[in-house]
């Protein structure tokens, strides 16, 4: 086990290698088109060409694009970000001062869509054809099939009308004169928008992989075996059902995840969340260079990082899945 | 994005009344029950894919057809009995009257009757790029129109938009298996095939792809799409990108059924013999992953068209003037849609429909090729 | 508005003379312990306290007054540092800041300013001449890439800065500078104090990044900032060493915080000025009228401020470096085939279509709004297909019976018109313009692309052949030299002429560099409307149509004398909470 994870770990190395090699190869494919600096004339008419080119020196864009790729690559064995060209800021301080959020987000939506869909299925599967089943069913189609901008946009306007939930941001605008228990539920209130945008895609996903699964191992044999052996129904279904079906769901842990960290950009840039998505998406259509690279990598390392948490926590769960 | 969330077959009655005898009427009507949804997802999207087709000829209005004095004119009202009580045979509309221009406001102009007529002439177009005609199956006489979904802020047809718009959305899924899964299968299969270090460059590049957040790289390769693109490059472009993305996922699972059916009997035979690598690939190992690969694939697609249209609605997809209906129903992401135009949410009821179709097809198409699940 | 003008007029050339005060014309004259001479802001005495909810769409980009260029960065920044002199927000004149009074020498060339006595930075700092020295030495530092030092620029030289004493600076310009006042206002004033050792460390451009302490941003404005939390909020306090008080002799601002909330797109900024949670809402011309409706029940007014400053237009490449093919540079160079195109654009369709009726036809550069040099005399281009046809075929131009638009030469007139995809107003703009020409029968293609490619076109490659843009203007045309002058880097429709190509690009250089040496501005009127005049005849950007400029602001506010040019919040530290 711990060789496996050592050799998962080394390969990390070569893998965030080529994950950086195409982001930067991706951005400078872009034909004929400008990079951030050139955009400033437009944006203040008045500067001059030779402050253009000031700027663009200062950052090390004027070098051919595969010196500044290994510029880059040598900086970031330093665990140096480089500067943002549109905040002139560490990028390393700008992506922290967002990941958090991000994660949090992540977070909730996993924990929540993984409450609610385990339950959700079971039912559904136990009460196989049963009217519930069927609407749940449906339900789940449904929410696969909605956007996650045009459920998020929904969302906005339901909560702008009923004026129960905050419409924008993280923290509420006396966030640091509360005591603790009301910071924590403000964050709480705020989270409620996103949580439930982007968790509702996740939810009919899940109870439907929940439902399937569940139902295979219930028509197996040993679950038979266990019947005539007279154990209750119940017991049948929990105790053996149950624990059998979530195995393959938790391969499926790090997957969501990656899901969650994309659909994120569309729910933050809707409701305004303080995240990751948010920048990353300015940072794509300004050409801040560095913005992006430094978002993607952190992306694929908690990307990487899910996928192994997951086959670490299947390797507990299932004692017949043994890494060498 | 969602082409593995739909994994949910019809299977048989529950374990406990297993045991039990059925007439054959209840047979049947389980049966029946547990394709209904794929008949009706695929009854849905045949009269889809028909309608895109048919495209110019059942769109009363051209693509770029616009009336400047009825932008945002809400859909046409249908009629049968007109402002004085009288019943008409046909159906008819009234012409707009503009009430307020900068609202806008608009109201039926009862004092004439304008009767929707069918096979009329009007703008010229290629059925399928080769049959000239000009005959559209709805008209009506100026100065009404014949706006039935409404306009958007030029005064152009939202239903004639829609039925035009319908070709980039229902395309772009179909483009995008065409182009991934002969890229998946190859690989895949010759990966599980042949092990070792082609099996390691292969999977280790997959694994690079996977590690992506595929949101973000999408964004950034669509962003850097040349603009110069006319209207098909770019819907071919933008299939490439989200191929480039996508095809990681299934090589690695069709290298995982190679691996397990390269020593099989039929395939060492087929080796024996001495056929080509290649040959004993294509022929007799893909072969055997196609239920996989049908269902992979009807899946794929929904999850394609929810991409497209994310990446249209960021204005990083199809651009003005050719449309889809990701494109339509970023018109609607304002307030004011929502409130004043709720007609321009209709692209987003298109989008949620033929996505919910593959849905229930693929989900329907992998329950017949089960045979685990082959329970009468 | 000849009235308005007039006294425009007036106060600028009193301004220009030094007669100081303007604002302060009740007497006595209050001062406070330490201020011996504050100024003072006219408007009923206020309450204190209270909060202020601000919103703006996207982050600031830097909290370094000279670093910032944007307007997510200046504006957060506005209200935080102060220039040396200000525009009125009513007259638009410019009137004393940090400066009490100013001079200048017979030769227009020397101006002498003297700070006021007892000026504070926000950290109780002393304000001094080596402040202000200090903050020239940076704006033309060779590293430090700001915007301020390609306009504060004359005749290619800076502008020399010596102190004369501890209260008094002098500005030596190698010309007369017009502009002076006006761009010297612009630049705020930064403390020495705090910055001095990361500037001589060579780091000024990474100091006072957004990642910076706010408790070390420094001004001498009405507010400083407490706290910054990205992508969510920006919390300011009054400074208690603000240099202005009221009537009655009492320190401002009235109001005790701000609280600009960040916001990712339009939509939200909206939702939170309907939400209750933004105290103003920029109102788009497409939602005026529902707005106006809702005035009463949401509890805010509607300001009008006639029309703004920016527009749209279309322009077509006459650059020789383009790569065109000989004929259509000739099209495009054409003046007949541009007045054609000119006369060919329904107006009133843009004006009914994208700004629901709230918007005037545009012919010229200079906006109404700018009341002082805005010309109303110059050529106009209303809507009129025959007129637009007669044109053309003066130019030689034909339509054959197939319905296509040729040349003397038989060329069929195909063309591309552009625009950046992400901006609304644009596309529509560019679809209307489109089916426009279409009935001249001319053959347009209109494909809106990627903001970063047509940047790059635009700067860089010259590979474009019509385009519709739109530039944000101001009440200086000098500003505006970039675009205007031959040699400027976004004289769009052929930048960076070694020397003028056409006898009339020639003139426009003339009249910008007469201008921009002269003082009297009535004299830099007259050159002024030469340009624009010259520009309405050659059309080489196709104005459009400028919308007005509507803002909410909810009923809760004392003192608001809401003005076009400035806004519900110029006069912000007199306004106050009912």
């Amino acid at each position: 086990m711990i060789r496996y994870i050592a050799r998962r770990l080394i390969l990390l190395g070569p893998l965030l290698l080529g994950i950086t090699f195409v982001s930067w190869a991706a951005i400078q494919l872009a034909p004929g088109s400008s990079d951030y600096f050139q955009s400033l004339v437009l944006q203040y008419p008045q500067i001059s060409p030779q402050r253009i080119a000031a700027l663009r020196a200062e950052f090390g864009m004027d070098q051919p694009p595969l010196v500044q790729y290994l510029h880059w690559l040598w900086s970031i064995v330093h665990l140096n970000f480089g500067y943002s060209f549109a905040y002139n800021v560490p990028v390393a301080w700008l992506i922290g001062s967002r990941a958090l959020n991000t994660l949090l987000l992540s977070v909730t939506s996993l924990v929540v869509a993984w409450a609610l869909a385990l339950p959700l299925g079971i039912y559904s599967a136990v009460h196989q054809y049963s009217a519930l089943d069927g609407a749940l069913s449906a339900a789940a189609f449904v929410a696969i099939s909605v956007p996650s901008f045009f459920s998020a946009l929904l969302l906005l306007y339901a909560a702008f009308w009923t004026h129960l939930l905050p419409l924008q941001g993280l923290t509420s605008v006396d966030f640091d004169f509360l005591p603790w228990w009301d910071k924590i539920l403000d964050v709480a209130r705020h989270l409620v928008l996103p949580t439930i945008a982007l968790g509702v895609f996740s939810v009919g996903g899940l109870m439907r992989y929940m439902r399937t699964n569940l139902l295979d191992v219930l028509r197996s044999d040993y679950l038979q075996t266990a019947r005539a052996k007279g154990l209750p129904e119940r017991a049948v279904i929990f105790r053996h059902g149950v624990r059998n079906a979530i195995n393959p769901l938790v391969t499926l842990f790090g997957f969501e995840l990656g899901g969650l960290l994309s659909g994120a950009a569309f729910v933050e840039n809707v409701l305004g969340y303080p995240g990751l998505g948010r920048l990353v998406l300015e940072a794509v259509l300004k050409r801040d260079v560095f913005v992006v690279m430094g978002s993607l990598l952190m992306g694929s390392v908690l990307l990487i990082l899910g996928n192994l948490t997951a086959d670490i926590m299947l390797a507990y769960v299932d004692p017949r899945i043994r890494y060498d | 994005m969602s082409q593995d969330a739909a994994a949910a077959p019809r299977v048989s009655a529950s374990p406990e009344r297993a045991g039990r005898s059925r007439t054959p009427l209840q047979l049947a009507w389980r049966r029946l029950r547990r394709y209904r949804l794929a008949v009706v997802g695929g009854v849905t999207l045949v009269c889809l894919y028909a309608a895109m087709v048919l495209a110019p000829f059942l769109a009363p209005y051209a693509l770029d057809y616009s009336d400047r004095s009825l932008f945002y004119a809400p859909p046409v009202g249908v009629h049968l009995i007109d402002a004085r009580g009288r019943l008409h045979l046909r159906p008819f509309v009234y012409a707009y009257r503009v009430v307020d221009a900068s609202l806008p406001a608009y109201a039926p102009d009862t004092s004439r009757t304008y009767d929707i007529r069918f096979f009329v002439h009007g703008a010229p177009y290629r059925l399928l790029w080769l049959v000239p005609s000009d005959i559209h199956l709805l008209g009506v006489d100026s100065p009404a129109r014949l706006f039935l979904l409404g306009t958007d802020q030029f005064g152009r047809d939202l239903l004639s938009r829609l039925l035009y718009g319908s070709a980039v959305s229902l395309l772009i899924g179909i483009l995008v298996v065409l182009i991934t899964f002969p890229i998946g299968m190859i690989l895949g299969g010759i990966a599980g095939y042949y092990g070792g270090i082609i099996d390691n460059v292969i999977m280790r590049s997959v694994e690079v792809l996977a590690a992506f957040p595929s949101f973000y790289l999408l964004l950034t390769l669509a962003s850097v799409l040349p603009p110069t693109l006319s209207s098909g490059a770019r819907l071919f472009m933008i299939s490439a990108v989200f191929s480039f993305v996508g095809w990681g996922g299934l090589a690695r699972v069709l290298r995982g059924i190679v691996l397990g059916i390269r020593d099989v009997e039929f395939v060492l035979a087929a080796r024996a013999a001495g056929l080509p690598d290649l040959r004993v690939i294509v022929r007799h190992v893909l072969p055997t992953t196609a239920s996989y690969v049908i269902v992979a694939a009807t899946l794929t697609i929904p999850g394609v068209i929810l991409g497209e249209s994310g990446l249209s609605f960021l204005g990083l997809g199809v651009q003005e003037p050719s449309t889809s209906w990701g494109l339509l129903l970023a018109q609607a992401q304002s307030i004011e849609a929502l409130t004043q135009f709720p007609w321009l949410l209709i692209p987003g009821l298109l989008i949620v429909i033929a996505v919910l179709a593959f849905n229930f097809l693929g989900d329907g198409v992998r329950d017949a090729l089960d045979p685990r699940q082959r329970v009468a | 508005m000849r009235g308005s003008a007039l006294i425009a007029l007036v106060t600028l050339v009193a301004a220009a003379f030094g007669l100081p005060g303007v604002g302060a014309a009740t007497a006595p004259h209050p001062s406070l312990p330490g201020l011996p001479d504050p100024k003072v802001m006219t408007g009923q005495p206020g309450r204190y306290g209270g909060v202020f909810l601000d919103s703006q769409q996207s982050d600031p980009s830097t909290f370094n007054p000279i670093l910032a260029n944007s307007t997510s960065s200046t504006g957060p920044l506005a209200n935080v540092f102060d220039g040396l002199v200000e525009a009125n927000g009513k007259t638009t004149d410019i009137e004393p800041g940090l400066a009490e009074s100013w001079t200048v020498s017979k030769d227009g060339r020397t101006w002498t300013f003297t700070l006021r006595q007892g000026l504070q930075w926000a950290d109780g700092a002393p304000v001094t001449a080596d402040d202000v020295l200090f903050t020239f030495q940076v704006v033309y530092d060779k590293r430090i890439p700001n915007s301020a030092a390609d306009v504060l620029k004359v005749a290619g030289q800076p502008i020399e800065v010596t102190k004369v004493n501890a209260r008094t600076v002098q500005f030596h310009t190698a010309e007369p500078f017009g502009p002076f006042l006006r761009e010297i206002g612009n630049a705020s004033l930064i403390p020495q104090h705090v910055l001095r050792k990361a500037y001589d460390a060579g780091q000024f451009n990474q100091t006072w990044g957004v990642n910076t302490p706010p408790s070390q941003i420094v001004g001498t404005g009405p507010y400083k900032i407490t706290e910054y939390r990205p992508a969510q909020r920006i919390v300011y306090d009054r400074n208690p060493h603000y240099w202005k008080v009221d009537m009655r002799g009492q320190r401002l601002p009235y109001i005790d915080h701000i609280v600009l909330t960040i916001v990712p797109n339009q939509n939200a900024l909206r939702l939170l000025f309907q939400g209750g949670q933004a105290d103003s809402y920029g109102v788009r011309p497409a939602e005026y009228a529902e707005f106006a409706r809702g005035a009463r029940a949401g509890n805010y007014t509607v300001y009008d401020g006639g029309p703004s400053f920016g527009s749209e237009f279309l322009t077509f490449n006459q650059n020789t470096a383009s790569g065109m093919p000989g004929y259509k540079l000739r099209w495009f160079q054409a003046q007949k085939f541009r007045q054609a195109v000119s006369y060919a654009i329904d107006r009133q369709a843009i004006i009914n279509q994208v700004y629901a009726g709230h918007a005037v036809p545009e012919y010229g550069p200079e906006s109404p709004a700018d009341k002082f040099f805005f010309d109303p005399h110059t050529m106009q281009y209303p809507y009129n297909l025959q007129k637009a046809a007669a044109v053309l075929a003066e130019a030689g131009f034909k339509k054959g019976t197939d319905g296509v638009l040729r040349d003397a030469d038989g060329h069929a007139v195909q063309f591309v018109i552009t625009t950046n995809a992400d901006n609304p107003d644009r596309v529509a703009i560019g679809n209307i313009i489109r089916q426009d020409l279409t009935a001249l029968g001319m053959q347009v293609t209109f494909a809106p692309e990627a903001f970063n490619t047509l940047v790059a076109k635009l700067t860089d490659s010259f590979k474009w052949e019509a385009l519709v843009l739109g530039l944000t203007g101001g009440i200086e045309p000098a500003d505006g030299q970039n675009v205007w002058k031959s040699s400027g880097s976004l004289h769009m429709w052929y930048p960076r002429q070694a020397k003028p190509a056409t006898p009339w690009e020639a003139e426009i250089d003339r009249y910008f560099d007469l201008a921009a040496t002269t003082v009297d501005q009535n004299r830099r009127r007259d050159y002024y409307n030469q340009w624009q005049e010259i520009v309405a005849e050659q059309v080489p950007l196709i104005y459009t149509a400028i919308p007005h400029a509507y803002v909410a602001v909810r009923n809760k506010f004392g003192n608001i004398e809401f003005t076009a040019f400035g806004g519900p919040f110029w006069n912000f530290p007199v306004i106050y909470i009912k």
